[in-house]
């Protein structure tokens, strides 16, 4: 979660965080948000988890028989960190890292709470990895893991087009785009958080400025 | 606890997240192999043999190289945890590690990371992470992992 990776790209997307804030939270907010769908979207069935989820996008490899992989927007943490630390390791070029988280809040259709505040950091070396807390709007603590990779590619990813490298310094770095994407691991009590222990999530994450703070946007993987 | 004031932001954001299929892995196990253990079942199952195909890369599960080390749950989900290696047809190595679950009805989603030569043809693997899919056949003997990556 460190220092590099930029703010929000050409590609993201707006949404009005303010309306998932204190649950209120509807597949309609969505829409109403001016939240633009991939053309295979489309409604999944949601049996589980009533109707307040946010809609699937759907995608598909280059043969039918592949299995197709949804992804549905579930929550956003909002993150402050607090102390940037390096420890020059000896056995590695990169060092340990040490973040630590201050405190945030989280907002979405699936869940709302706040980060628990000082409850953990990110001890990242090359890749990060970020142990915190949450705490739900009804009480309950949920362990994050969170692990994660980025990498700098010479402009935003396009459905169907290779990524290309960055241009080589000194050249132009305005149009670098940095891939963060994080995969949490949570711990959740039994209740109606317990869906989290079994559900595998890929996350955007876009550092942003003023006050400096963390935006993850989390995905269920269906 | 120390308190925390969460300053006030006008961030109005959602980051998208878009798969794109990478390639698929036909592994062959060995009879998984269950043991009683303070945290639940430990369910442990040789990787015997394997094959990677797609447009980006053909190559095989490095015989020995590694297992599946899953925890059944009280849920009777499993807590997947797999390490093994590829062997590429270009003769690279590559490390491959999922994180995941199986679910009670055979089917897999996890998060897959691999870690490969700097100066080689798979590097585009390093720092990428990949969403899996995967079904078990009725023996728990073969799974086929789909691999996306999550641009």
């Amino acid at each position: 979660m460190s220092a590099n990776h930029q703010g929000p790209s050409i590609e993201e997307e707006s949404i009005s965080r303010r309306s998932f804030l204190g649950g209120a939270t509807t597949a309609g907010a969505v829409a109403l948000s001016g939240l633009t769908l991939a053309p295979q979207s489309r409604a999944a069935p949601d049996a589980e988890h009533g109707g307040d989820a946010a809609p699937t996008t759907w995608f598909e490899g280059p043969d039918p028989a592949i299995p197709r992989i949804g992804l549905r927007w579930v929550f956003s943490a909002t993150v402050f960190f607090a102390d940037r630390v390096m420890i020059n390791t000896m056995d590695s070029p990169a060092g340990r890292g040490y973040t630590s988280v201050g405190g945030g809040e989280i907002w979405g259709p699936r869940l709302q709470g706040r980060v628990l505040p000082h409850s953990g950091a990110d001890y990242y070396k090359t890749t990060f990895s970020t142990y915190y807390m949450f705490q739900a709007s009804d009480g309950a603590l949920i362990f994050i893991h969170n692990r994660g990779t980025m990498r700098r590619f010479g402009a935003p990813y396009e459905r169907g087009k290779p990524l290309l490298p960055p241009p080589a310094p000194p050249a132009k770095q305005d149009t670098v785009w940095t891939r963060f994407r994080a995969t949490p691991v949570f711990t959740a009590p039994l209740g109606p958080h317990d869906w989290m222990n079994r559900t595998v999530f890929v996350a955007n994450s876009q550092r942003q400025a003023n006050p400096d703070h963390t935006v993850f946007s989390y995905y269920e993987v269906l | 606890m120390r308190e925390f004031v969460v300053p006030k932001t006008d961030t109005k954001i959602l980051g998208k997240v878009e798969l794109e299929y990478a390639f698929r892995l036909v592994a062959h196990y060995d009879p998984p192999q269950d043991s009683r253990t303070p945290r639940g079942t430990f369910r442990y199952q040789d990787i015997v043999s394997g094959e990677v195909t797609g447009e980006r890369i053909n190559a095989t599960v490095y015989p020995d190289s590694g297992g599946q080390y899953d925890t059944v749950r009280a849920d009777h989900v499993r807590d997947v945890d797999a390490h093994f290696m590829l062997k590429a047809d270009n003769g690279e190595w590559l490390y491959m590690e999922h994180v995941g679950y199986r679910r009670t009805d055979g089917y897999y989603r996890a998060i897959a990371y691999i870690e490969t030569d700097l100066k080689g043809a798979y590097e585009w693997m390093n720092n990428t992470t990949f969403v899996v899919t995967a079904k078990e056949s009725a023996d728990q003997r073969d799974v086929v992992f789909h691999y996306y990556i999550a641009n």
